[in-house]
């Protein structure tokens, strides 16, 4: 499969910052809170599943800590990306493109390794 | 009614993890083409993993006790213990970022090298965990099947 970038770039622009890119404040933002919401949800899962009363005030609040712990993650998520929205980013958008990859292997390793060790 | 919703689950998600695929493909070639077709794959990546939340959260909430108690008393309690308690809490991985998806997909990928990383980057990783899921729920499907066999109940071999 050609993995050839066609568009402006292929047409020879010029790689100018403006041929490259960047995220525009939305895309920034949210990309922003999706790292912090990955990252959030795994440090939830290990702190419930090592201290009973905080699972049991989840559970009490909607009927099951799980879907507590889904409304948290989507409320950090969506909480801080309208916030950081009407805010300057201040993060390059390769490295944020980086952060995600990171958060993602991070998050997701960091709950499969509890649950072996735990 | 709990068969349907349990199978309906998974079926979103593997349509969702086809969507992100759709998304991940086109996004390589973006151009100005195709950005109708990505910006579609991704609003279709994003409803079929909301809906498979959805689904699936219904049935783990609602039915699932009677099964995890089953999968512990079998010779196989980490269908439970490990696959389904990295399986609930992994969901919420790809549900973010499906959620995400349509944000950035709606760039002018074709122009904009920063947001077609990004693009397939969050497909990409939509693909990895909704692949590590599906294999979850087939282990922990085996859980109970293993446990119904292993107890000796009549017609379960």
């Amino acid at each position: 499969m050609s993995t050839t970038v066609h568009g402006d770039l292929a047409a020879g622009a010029p790689r100018t910052a403006k041929a490259e890119g960047t995220l525009d404040n939305v895309a920034a933002a949210f990309g922003q809170a999706a790292v912090v919401a990955i990252i959030f949800n795994t440090l939830l899962a290990w702190v419930k599943d090592a201290y009973d009363p905080l699972n049991t005030f989840m559970a009490h609040l909607t009927g099951h800590h799980w879907i507590t712990h889904g409304l948290a993650d989507l409320a950090v998520f969506f909480g801080l990306g309208f916030y950081l929205m009407s805010r300057p980013s201040t993060w390059n958008g390769k490295n944020l493109v980086v952060a995600i990859a990171v958060a993602c292997i991070a998050g997701g390793g960091g709950l499969a390794l509890w649950f072996v060790v735990t | 009614m709990s068969d349907i919703v349990l199978f309906a689950h998974p079926t979103f998600g593997v349509l969702g993890m086809v969507a992100a695929v759709w998304v991940f493909v086109e996004t390589l070639n973006a151009s100005e083409a195709n950005q109708a077709r990505i910006r579609m794959a991704a609003y279709a990546t994003t409803a079929c993993i909301v809906l498979a939340w959805l689904l699936g959260g219904y049935w783990y909430t609602t039915f699932y006790a009677p099964e995890k108690a089953i999968i512990l008393k079998g010779p196989w309690p980490w269908a439970h213990d490990f696959f389904m308690e990295t399986k609930e809490h992994l969901f919420f991985i790809p549900l973010i970022l499906a959620i995400y998806l349509p944000i950035v997909a709606t760039r002018k990928l074709a122009s904009n090298a920063t947001a077609r990383a990004m693009v397939l980057v969050v497909s990409g990783f939509v693909v990895l965990n909704a692949l590590a899921i599906e294999g979850a729920g087939a282990v922990i499907n085996h859980g109970v099947k293993i446990a119904f066999v292993h107890s000796g109940v009549k017609g379960s071999e």
